[in-house]
């Protein structure tokens, strides 16, 4: 992102001129094509994140716009980076001024379509041509009442990376398969342990290593997302062992010793670094961290393989990869085509190339040339994220039990401070309380179930 | 009390004090420090000195160029309401001090009453309320809040300077046919400079440093304040620590500086309100 | 000449200027104080329904009491109260020992008062480093061999608030001092001299003179202070946690704004400011009460 001083002094114009926007009906201009032809200056502003997921992703964005604005002289677009922990709540107090940027970014699912349901979103399918759109991959993921609500760009999945000279060092060897049993990855820990090793290192301070857990593991009793929905309209109860019995797991790990001793005092991506800096014998990585940790430890040095199989549901056996963000043409913008005009130009081939070799993640488009991927790791990972179906759990509860029972849960086992039953009664008890402070949401979430 | 009992008593009473100022000033020199050394030298020493200073951190934050744009937002936020607060509360503050009115006493207490009515009570009512007249997002509209917050304490302490006034002041420019307008300014405010200066410190170190009205009414990265961009730039290069103290060195640097140069306006200002 | 007449119209006529005076402050406080203060009343009977409507209700107060994490909240802005006497007692020392103008004492009170000039959100993302489970407080542990007692300060639930609790008493004492200090030099020198002859030590003319000539400022300190942990502490907790880990570390303004602007609950949010605005009454109450007494002693 580039900003001058010069800007400064039109700011505040600027904010009487944003404020002015906000309250007009946002209908798009008759006579434009879908190539974003319109004669005069369109200004958009995208409020934009990825650059957590996929590091590069910023560089990528920058140099795409300046690219988009060669070729459509008339349209500017304005990159606001967006932070992780305000993500929601920002577009929250955005869409409840109905103003805000022409283009959001949001996690799938949940996230994604309680916007939808507060309307601040306008379907993408209704501005983009379907021959476009049959490219894109895992669509189904904001898929509602028949059309498609956002963009996707790329797909993260999550891995188990490990190191194999640790690995080694402690006799610990990978699955010949792409996956270890529950009971072989806790021998592999306590040989790890033994041999002075920490087997696990992460960072939950923020919260989010929890979330990955419960997306990779959590659902493994699970048949499908429906399940989940189930629970989270209180036709079920979040207490049943098949929601939050693999707490109890989770718990041994962290009692054993398995899990670094800071990984309370880590954010996420703090708590990725241990493993990169080879301080740690695995670690969940999405593509983006996996490269990283490629390129600093070296290519023999790393090996990657699918989360431990501990439940026996259908989801057990399905990947974790989705979209996670998502990009959306907001309902207030003045330039809805050309909006949707410049997701689609995210994914012409072009595009598509620069922005993996910028982050390294694999785009979620099915003219994305696979044989760009050079490195191992990367196509294994590639493989986890295309074969069979994908679920990425937390996607499907609402943002409320994300915040207040998803993410404190995992915090609960990861410091200690409580046992699996507690974390179990806590996503009853946030459920409980989201159904009875918001009986519009659960009416619409049940929607989710037809 | 002996030589060697005075001379303990010094020696704790220094060991006491350098123990504390140590810790005061710890975070300014850790921010510093961290500042620049390089992410790698950060890792390997969180603590010491650097060993090879590098400026690279400080090119990032002026690269990243948000920091220099936040600043002069919230020099343009704080100064509009604190200018607007100021001369608000110096026109009700007179009129309750000097003019008797019906009323007069209850505005006192209330005003006292609604210093203390913290920011998050408001913040819903008033984002719901600015929504439908397009102030939201708008820097008219934390400005309008910021100073309608600080008009209680203004005219407050207002209140108590202009009460200091002698009487015959008011008397004799009365005498020579002075409009009330007239003995306002002409007399009140250049008489009462000092406490102006205190309310303007009080008022501006606060409008500085709030965060939650920041967050919550300026939502566009470029029209943020200083307070609520740290908290993005924060977590946006979390994974490079000394950039973000880069970032947090650089935006408490201003305050630190004017304090360190008018030390005395700063301490005069935040305890004229308590102690007369 | 005309000085008789003129006092004895304004007398009898209704002079309109102390309202045209006072009318833009009222203005500014009924948009900024009166109209949330009734909307927030409003709101928080205005329970949302399975249709997408709205009914008159008190759902929201029972949801909000039925929710752990509000008296989590609450309980946690209370706990912090602990910090005003702590602070109060620092910075009553530390200014009574800088009064004695020991050496140097200007440096240590520049020095000392500097933590209140950095923004909470500077304290704040420096703190989260030097609390870090790998930070300069346990790695100072670690070096004096108590590493036993290193702990992970800000991520753990039972040590978060107390962690954050430090972190205000750190920023806010210096004010205490400096507000201790500028009274101590009014106050009459001679009251000091009688007690030395008559052999007082430290400590008595601390207790018995210092202490009670301060009176009153160390009662605006308090109030200040308890007002600030009860209402004022949102940019300390979320510049260092966010509330968390989980909600160990919420207090109510957090909890008001997440609700309001994260899970768009504005009958929760507002029924919860209603309570905050009841509680913070309360301190009103008593700041008018004590400054009513001090009017009767003479004093302001």
């Amino acid at each position: 992102m580039h900003t001058s001083i010069q800007r400064l002094g039109g700011l505040l114009a600027a904010g009487l001129i944003v404020a002015a926007c906000g309250g007009s009906a946002a209908s798009p201009a008759p006579g434009q094509g879908g190539s974003g032809a319109a004669a005069g200056p369109v200004d958009l502003t995208f409020w934009y994140w990825a650059e957590s997921d996929a590091p590069g992703a910023d560089k990528w964005m920058a140099d795409t716009v300046t690219a988009y604005h060669a070729l459509h002289p008339n349209v500017t677009i304005k990159v606001d980076p967006q932070s992780t922990d305000t993500l929601q709540s920002a577009f929250q107090t955005a869409a409840a001024s109905n103003s805000g940027p022409d283009i959001a970014s949001q996690w799938a699912t949940g996230p994604v379509l309680s916007f939808v349901w507060t309307g601040a979103v306008s379907a993408i399918s209704d501005l983009v041509p379907a021959d476009e759109m049959k490219h894109w991959l895992n669509t189904n993921e904001n898929t509602y009442q028949g059309k498609v609500w956002a963009a996707p760009m790329y797909l993260l999945g999550i891995g188990l990376a490990y190191n194999k000279d640790l690995f080694a060092k402690a006799g610990v060897t990978p699955p010949t398969g792409d996956r270890w049993t529950w009971d072989e990855f806790l021998a592999a820990c306590a040989k790890l342990k033994a041999a002075g090793i920490t087997p696990f290192v992460g960072g939950d301070k923020n919260g989010y290593l929890g979330a990955w857990w419960f997306a990779n593991v959590g659902g493994q009793q699970l048949d499908s997302a429906q399940d989940l929905v189930q629970a989270v309209v209180g036709n079920k109860s979040f207490t049943d062992p098949k929601y939050t019995g693999w707490y109890s797991e989770l718990e041994k790990l962290v009692k054993n010793g398995y899990v670094n001793n800071d990984v309370m005092s880590l954010d996420l991506d703090q708590g990725v670094r241990l493993f990169q800096q080879g301080k740690g014998a695995m670690a969940f990585t999405s593509d983006g961290m996996l490269a990283t940790a490629v390129s600093q430890l070296g290519g023999d040095k790393v090996g990657v393989m699918q989360p431990p199989k501990w439940g026996s549901g259908k989801l057990a056996d399905a990947g974790n990869a989705t979209q996670s963000i998502s990009f959306f043409v907001t309902k207030w913008s003045a330039h809805q085509k050309e909006a949707a005009d410049f997701l689609q130009y995210l994914h012409t081939p072009d595009r598509l190339k620069a922005w993996y070799a910028a982050t390294g993640v694999v785009a979620a488009d099915d003219r994305f040339d696979s044989s760009l991927i050079t490195v191992p790791q990367l196509q294994q990972m590639a493989k986890f994220e295309t074969t069979g179906p994908q679920v990425w759990l937390e996607n499907w509860i609402p943002p409320q039990l994300d915040g207040d029972g998803d993410i404190p849960a995992g915090q609960t086992i990861f410091s200690g401070s409580g046992s699996a039953a507690d974390a179990g009664a806590l996503w009853e008890r946030v459920a409980n309380t989201w159904r009875s402070a918001h009986p519009d949401e659960v009416a619409n979430w049940q929607n989710l179930l037809k | 009390m002996s030589l060697l009992g005075r001379l303990t008593g010094t020696v704790a009473r220094h060991a006491l004090m350098l123990s504390i100022a140590i810790a005061a000033i710890y975070p300014v020199y850790y921010m510093l420090v961290t500042s620049l050394k390089t992410k790698s030298a950060w890792t390997a020493d969180q603590f010491g000195l650097p060993f090879n200073p590098t400026l690279d951190n400080y090119g990032a934050v002026f690269a990243d160029g948000r920091i220099p744009v936040w600043f002069l937002n919230s020099v343009l936020v704080t100064g509009l309401s604190v200018i607007l607060a100021t001369v608000v509360a110096t026109f009700a503050a007179y009129a309750i001090a000097r003019i008797p009115f019906t009323g007069a006493t209850f505005l006192l207490r209330l005003m006292i009453a609604l210093m203390v009515i913290p920011p998050a009570v408001l913040i819903l009512p008033l984002f719901l309320g600015f929504q439908p007249l397009g102030l939201v997002n708008t820097y008219q509209g934390v400005i309008l809040i910021y100073a309608g917050m600080i008009v209680p304490i203004s005219v407050y302490m207002l209140v108590s300077f202009f009460r200091t006034l002698p009487a015959e002041i008011f008397d004799a420019a009365r005498i020579d046919g002075a409009s009330t307008l007239r003995i306002l300014v002409s007399i009140v405010i250049p008489l009462s400079a000092p406490g102006f200066v205190t309310l303007i410190v009080v008022n501006a170190l606060w409008v500085w440093n709030e965060l939650l009205i920041a967050l919550v009414f300026l939502q566009d990265d470029n029209q943020r304040t200083l307070m609520a961009g740290l908290t993005q730039f924060k977590g946006h290069y979390s994974v490079n620590e000394p950039l973000v103290m880069a970032g947090t060195f650089i935006s408490a640097l201003p305050m630190l500086l004017l304090f360190l140069a008018g030390q005395r306006f700063f301490v005069r200002g935040l305890v004229a309100g308590a102690v007369k | 000449m005309t000085a008789i007449p003129r006092s004895i119209r304004s007398r009898r006529r209704f002079d309109a200027t102390p309202y045209l005076f006072i009318a833009p402050a009222v203005a500014l406080i009924a948009l900024v104080y009166g109209y949330p203060i009734i909307r927030i009343v409003i709101d928080s009977f205005l329970a949302p329904t399975a249709s997408g409507g709205k009914t008159v209700s008190t759902a929201n107060y029972s949801n909000v009491v039925a929710d752990p994490v509000f008296w989590k909240s609450a309980g946690n802005n209370l706990f912090l109260l602990i910090g005003v006497p702590i602070m109060t007692a620092l910075a009553l020392l530390v200014a009574a020992v800088l009064f004695e103008q020991i050496r140097g004492w200007r440096v240590y009170r520049t020095l000392v008062f500097t933590p209140y000039i950095l923004a909470v959100p500077v304290i704040g993302a420096t703190f989260v480093y030097l609390y870090g489970f790998n930070g300069i407080v346990n790695t100072l542990l670690r070096d004096t061999g108590l590493g036993g007692l290193a702990q992970d300060w800000l991520g753990s639930p039972s040590l978060v608030v107390p962690s954050i609790l430090s972190v205000i008493v750190y920023r806010e004492f210096g004010f205490g001092v400096m507000l201790f200090l500028a009274r101590m030099a009014t106050v009459n020198v001679e009251l000091y001299e009688a007690a030395m002859l008559d052999g007082a030590g430290w400590w008595a003319r601390f207790r018995y003179i210092t202490i009670p000539q301060l009176h009153s400022v160390i009662g605006f300190f308090v109030v200040i202070e308890l007002i600030t942990m009860l209402s004022w502490v949102f940019a300390y907790v979320y510049s260092m946690t966010g509330g968390g880990p989980g909600f160990a570390s919420s207090v109510l303004e957090i909890y008001i704004w997440k609700n309001a602007f994260a899970y768009r609950a504005v009958g929760i949010a507002s029924a919860v400011a209603v309570l905050l605005l009841v509680a913070t009454s309360v301190f009103v109450i008593i700041q008018l009460l004590v400054r009513k007494g001090d009017a009767e002693t003479g004093e302001e």
